[in-house]
Formats: C-alpha cells, sequence, structure tokens
C-alpha cells in the first residue's frame, strides 16, 4: 500500500511537471482561448489543482479519489488534442508531454532512470516565410484595408485596430507574432503603445514594426532605441513590407521555441530535485545536475558505510494502535531521521516499514564517509530523546531503536529494468549488515570491525561481540558504540 | 413506449471525473443525465428509462454490483443495457461485472473512442 501510494505520488508529481508548461501558457494574456477549449482548461487546472492536494495523501479513499482525477485531467486533455486545429499553437506544444505523462505511471519512473537530455526536445529550426498573426494598428482606414489585402497574399491572419487604444486591448486577449504600428495616430500614438509593450512582460518579446512618414525619422529613432525591431516609410513597398514581417515572425518564433526550451530544462531540473531530493542532500543533487552525465550513474564496485535502523518491537506495537497513530508515530520518527541522514550527507536507500537503509559513501566518495556514519548514528539515538518525549505528550508509545553499521563493498547503481529502475545497492555487505541489526539491541549501535577501522579515535568503543553469519564461515566481530570521546 | 431514446445514465461519484464524462459525452452527441450513488442510480433508471447506463463499480451507499443486480431483478429497467466502469483491470473483475449482469465493461482511465463504440453498439 505504501509503494504504490509513493508509485501513485511519483505520478502526480509527473503529471503536475508536464500540467505547468499548460498553465504557464493559458495564463499569457496573449494567448486567447475559444470556447469551449477554455472551460476544458480551467477544468483540467482545476483537477491539477486537486492532485496537489491529494498526492501525499495516506487514506485510500483519497488514492482511489486521485486515480479518478487524474482519468478526469486525461480526458480534457484528450478533448483539447482533438480541438487542437482551433487551439493557439503554444497551447498545442504543451499536450504531448502530457498525454505521454497522464498515459502510464511506469514512464514516470522510468524517467528517473533517463538523463535529463532524452527529456529535453534539441531546439528546433524555426521554417522562414511562415504564416503569422499579424496586428495592423492604423488610423486610416485605407491604409489598414492596403496592408490586410497585401498580407493576406502571404496567408497571414492579419487582425486591425483602428487606435492605439484598439491595439493594445486587443494584445491583451490575441496571440499575435509581428505588430504593424503607426506612429501618428490620435488618442494613444504608435509611440506610446510600444512603450506600453516593452513594459509589458508579457508583451515584450512580440516583434513591432513601425510605419510613419519621411518627415518622422527622429521619432521613429528614438522608437528604434525604445526597442522597435524594424521600420518602413509610407508609401511602402509591398515586398519590402513582407520582409520585414517575415523576419518579425522568424524572431518571434525563435523567442516562443527558446522559452519552450527554458521551460523544458527548468521542468527537467525540477523534476531531478523532486524525485532525488527525497533522498539525497541538495550538494549531492547539484552534483548530479552539473555533472554532464547527468543520472547515468551506472553501475560500479565501491566501498561503503551501510546503515541499517529499526524500531525493536514495532509490529507488535503497530498492531496495538489505531493506524492513523502508527502513521503519525512513523511520520514523526522517520521524518526526524530523514533530516539527520540528510544533514550527515547520507543517501537514503530505503524504508521499509519502519527500518531505514542508508548509505554512506554513494552515490559521491569521501575519504570520511564511516566517520560520518557513526556520527549520523550518534544523532539519531540522542534524537530519539526528543522524538520520545514528543510521543508522551501525544500519548504515544515510547520508541526504541536499534541501529547497526558496517563497511564493505556493494554494487550501487540504477538497479532495475528499463521502465522501473531505482538507485540503490546490491553485494553481501548488505547482507551481513541486516545481521548486526537483528544482533543490535534496543537504544543499541552495533558497528562491524571493518567500520571501526575507519574510524578516527574520537569514539568511546563499548562491548566486543561476535557473530555467526549465515553464508560465510568466519565469524563477524561487532563492536558497541557508546559515544564521542573528545 | 415511454422508454426515452438516447439519454443515457452516468453513475459515478467523483465529481471531478463525472463533469469531464458529461461534458465529453455531450460534444460526441450523447444526451447524458447523472447519478452519484447506487441508490440514485436506480432511482433514475425507474424514473428516466435511460437507453443505457455507464456506472462506476465503486460507489457510495450502495455500490455499483449491488446496483447492477437490483437493477436486474426489476421487471421495469432489467433491460436497460449497463456498461461498468472500473478502477481494476483484472479478468476476474471483468467477469464479475459481467456476472452482475453488466452487458459490457470498461477499465479507467477509460479509453474513449472504445467507451464510445461500445455505447453506440449498445443503444443501437
Amino acid at each position: 500500500m505504501a509503494k504504490k501510494r509513493d508509485e501513485n505520488a511519483s505520478w502526480a508529481l509527473h503529471i503536475l511537471q508536464a500540467v505547468a508548461p499548460l498553465r504557464a501558457v493559458a495564463a499569457r494574456s496573449s494567448v486567447a482561448i475559444s470556447p469551449p477549449s477554455d472551460q476544458d482548461i480551467i477544468a483540467l487546472l482545476e483537477a491539477a489543482d486537486r492532485i496537489e492536494l491529494l498526492k501525499e495523501s495516506n487514506s485510500s479513499d483519497d488514492q482511489h479519489d486521485l486515480m479518478n482525477i487524474f482519468g478526469a485531467v486525461r480526458g480534457y486533455a484528450e478533448m483539447l488534442y482533438e480541438d487542437r486545429a482551433q487551439l493557439h499553437p503554444a497551447i498545442v506544444e504543451t499536450l504531448p508531454n502530457l498525454l505521454q505523462a497522464l498515459s502510464s505511471p511506469d514512464v514516470a519512473l522510468s524517467k528517473t532512470a533517463t538523463h535529463a537530455k532524452t527529456i529535453i526536445k534539441p531546439l528546433a529550426t524555426p521554417k522562414t516565410n511562415e504564416p503569422g498573426v499579424i496586428l495592423a494598428v492604423d488610423d486610416m482606414a485605407e491604409n489598414r484595408e492596403l496592408v490586410s489585402r497585401l498580407l493576406s497574399k502571404y496567408n497571414h491572419t492579419v487582425i486591425t485596430a483602428e487606435s492605439g487604444e484598439e491595439a493594445l486591448e486587443l494584445l491583451g486577449t490575441l496571440g499575435v507574432d509581428v505588430v504593424l504600428l503607426d506612429l501618428m495616430m490620435p488618442g494613444i500614438g504608435g509611440a506610446e503603445v510600444l512603450h506600453r509593450m516593452k513594459a509589458d512582460e508579457a508583451l515584450r518579446a512580440t516583434p513591432v514594426v513601425m510605419i510613419s512618414g519621411r518627415q518622422d525619422m527622429d521619432q521613429i529613432i528614438a522608437c528604434i532605441q525604445a526597442g522597435a525591431d524594424d521600420y518602413l516609410l509610407k508609401p511602402f513597398n509591398p515586398i519590402l513590407l513582407q520582409a520585414r514581417i517575415a523576419a518579425g515572425i522568424e524572431r518571434k518564433r525563435w523567442h516562443d521555441r527558446e522559452a519552450q526550451y527554458r521551460l523544458q530544462l527548468e521542468r527537467s531540473e525540477k523534476f531531478i530535485r523532486a524525485t532525488f531530493g527525497r533522498y539525497l542532500s541538495d550538494d549531492i543533487v547539484n552534483e548530479i545536475l552539473a555533472s554532464p552525465e547527468g543520472l547515468e550513474l551506472g553501475g560500479d564496485l565501491r566501498e561503503v558505510t551501510i546503515m541499517m535502523s529499526d524500531i525493536r518491537g514495532f509490529t507488535t506495537l503497530s498492531e496495538h494502535l489505531p493506524p492513523q497513530q502508527v502513521v503519525r508515530l512513523l511520520n514523526r520518527y522517520l521524518g526526524r531521521m530523514t533530516d539527520i541522514i540528510i544533514e550527515h550527507n547520507g543517501t537514503i536507500d530505503e524504508f521499509l516499514g519502519d527500518a531505514v537503509l542508508a548509505v554512506f559513501g554513494a552515490p559521491r566518495k569521501t575519504d570520511d564517509d564511516a566517520d560520518r556514519a557513526v556520527r549520523c548514528a550518534i544523532a539519531m539515538q540522542a534524537a530519539m530523546t526528543e522524538i520520545n518525549i514528543a510521543n508522551e505528550t501525544d500519548g504515544l508509545p515510547c520508541l526504541k531503536m536499534a541501529l547497526a553499521l558496517n563497511t564493505g563493498s556493494v554494487v550501487a547503481g540504477n538497479i532495475g529494468s528499463e521502465r522501473r529502475a531505482k538507485y540503490g545497492f546490491v553485494g553481501h555487505a548488505m547482507n551481513v549488515t541486516s545481521r548486526i541489526e537483528d544482533a543490535a539491541g534496543p537504544d543499541e549501535i552495533l558497528i562491524s570491525d571493518s567500520t571501526l577501522k575507519k574510524l578516527p579515535n574520537t569514539y568511546t568503543v563499548g562491548e566486543r561481540r561476535t557473530l555467526s553469519v549465515k553464508g560465510i564461515k568466519e565469524m563477524v566481530v561487532v563492536h558497541q558504540i557508546l559515544g564521542v570521546s573528545e | 413506449m415511454n422508454q426515452s431514446h438516447g439519454v443515457v445514465l452516468l453513475v459515478e461519484d467523483n465529481a471531478l471525473n463525472r463533469d469531464m464524462l458529461v461534458r465529453r459525452l455531450t460534444r460526441a452527441g450523447v444526451e447524458i443525465i447523472c447519478a452519484e450513488d447506487g441508490d440514485m442510480a436506480l432511482q433514475k433508471m425507474r424514473e428516466h428509462k435511460p437507453a443505457l447506463v455507464l456506472m462506476d463499480m465503486n460507489l457510495p451507499i450502495k455500490d455499483g454490483w449491488t446496483a447492477v443486480r437490483e437493477a436486474r431483478a426489476d421487471a421495469d429497467i432489467c433491460n436497460i443495457p449497463i456498461i461498468a466502469l472500473t478502477a481494476h483491470a483484472m479478468d476476474q473483475d471483468r467477469n464479475t461485472a459481467l456476472d452482475a449482469g453488466c452487458d459490457d465493461y470498461a477499465t479507467k482511465p477509460i479509453d474513449f473512442p472504445a467507451l464510445l463504440s461500445s455505447i453506440q453498439r449498445l443503444i443501437s
């Protein structure tokens, strides 16, 4: 159940990340969405908000709801895709990724094993002479008509505005590729429209071509300094007009693709952070992101210090408590332990009920792995005191933790299948650690001889014991750690 | 004949999913009415005599399985075709659905084109 929940949470996260670009595009004032798609998008985003709320829930009803809501999001996304011919291209671009994220949880899981670059599509080269949406702003009706006629020949969609006010209103609702802006107009003139566009985050990137008479050259220069992309003098040459428009559209397309690319990069980085951040400290996640191999942490044999912890008698304890209290008890305990392990740069491999499996020395190896692991173990045992004080206040039982540490060689890497892989560890040293953990008593820290050999002389070492371990002939020597001797 | 043509009853307790299906089916030209639990489903079946029922099996108050059995035992509505919508993809669920008296079966998340063709087949 917990595993299923984690799987759903990870799927939910993946879906939410795929919804984010759609949300961003839909919020852009330059992207107009006509009915019925506008309602579909609103409902889809509402459903996504609901996923956000439920994704971490432990209740099985909520988990069931979550599946239904995934279905609802998928339905809306499919409807939008069916209507893609009527939708703004920026919306359509977000849909394939979203549909893929919704198709199956396995996609989300297998992506954890894939390098970021496979998630990011390369920057496509925009086509030239592509038709676009042109807003022609001119107070003279005959000029608007002329521009419409000339540009329609090249299959552009021409929208006209007869004043600066109208132009700004239209820009707020339509996805415009290029603005043809007459300089001299009554009311809000061309220079002022330009100024307001450049001050508006959503409109800043839309190319503007100024149109004016020869006598207004000074003002044209001022407009170009203020951010206009180009200019045309009246009466204008039709070929020159088309050339300026084509260049403007191409600039706009590059800009849109660049924005999309940046969004994808951001999204994949966020995804890596969210997936690994739960198990690794920030600086290790940063290292993974910075390394050119990204997530291709191939399997390799390495020496690590393994930590296993367990609450003694937890199964019996949990049978006598209502489920909500068991979860509360576990969350408080595991939450605190996670923080301590991450503070000590340990990698949390797994929670198995009340048991924690963590590794020091992978994915990044340092000289003090064993030392850090033992310091971490001492800090964990020390934290049990405050956890138990809090438990007592809430009328919950007192917990006793046993901790085992062992240093040895393991194979570390993305283990699993193409469809489902996780960064994990295998090797005999893992089994030995588990055996030591069985032998550890409540409130005790037991470490193997191999870990002790790696430690500086700063610890108080207690009783020495020998254990027999299935599969190896020699006895395993273990030591109690009592504290730091300074 | 008091049975109205083409009206489909959708029984689904999850509001988000219900709204989505209503919108989608309406756009596909299906006239639709809704119920949110098993009791309401039986009541609406008796009242409206829909041409078809799409029934989520995991319902509050009275679950889908019980509602289907009761519908099949009621001479007034026993002939209305029912398509079960369930979250489980197991073969045994399929059999349970068919045993309970459902005419067809769709697994969530819904494959919409398949559901539409199933609806068309059962209504005609």
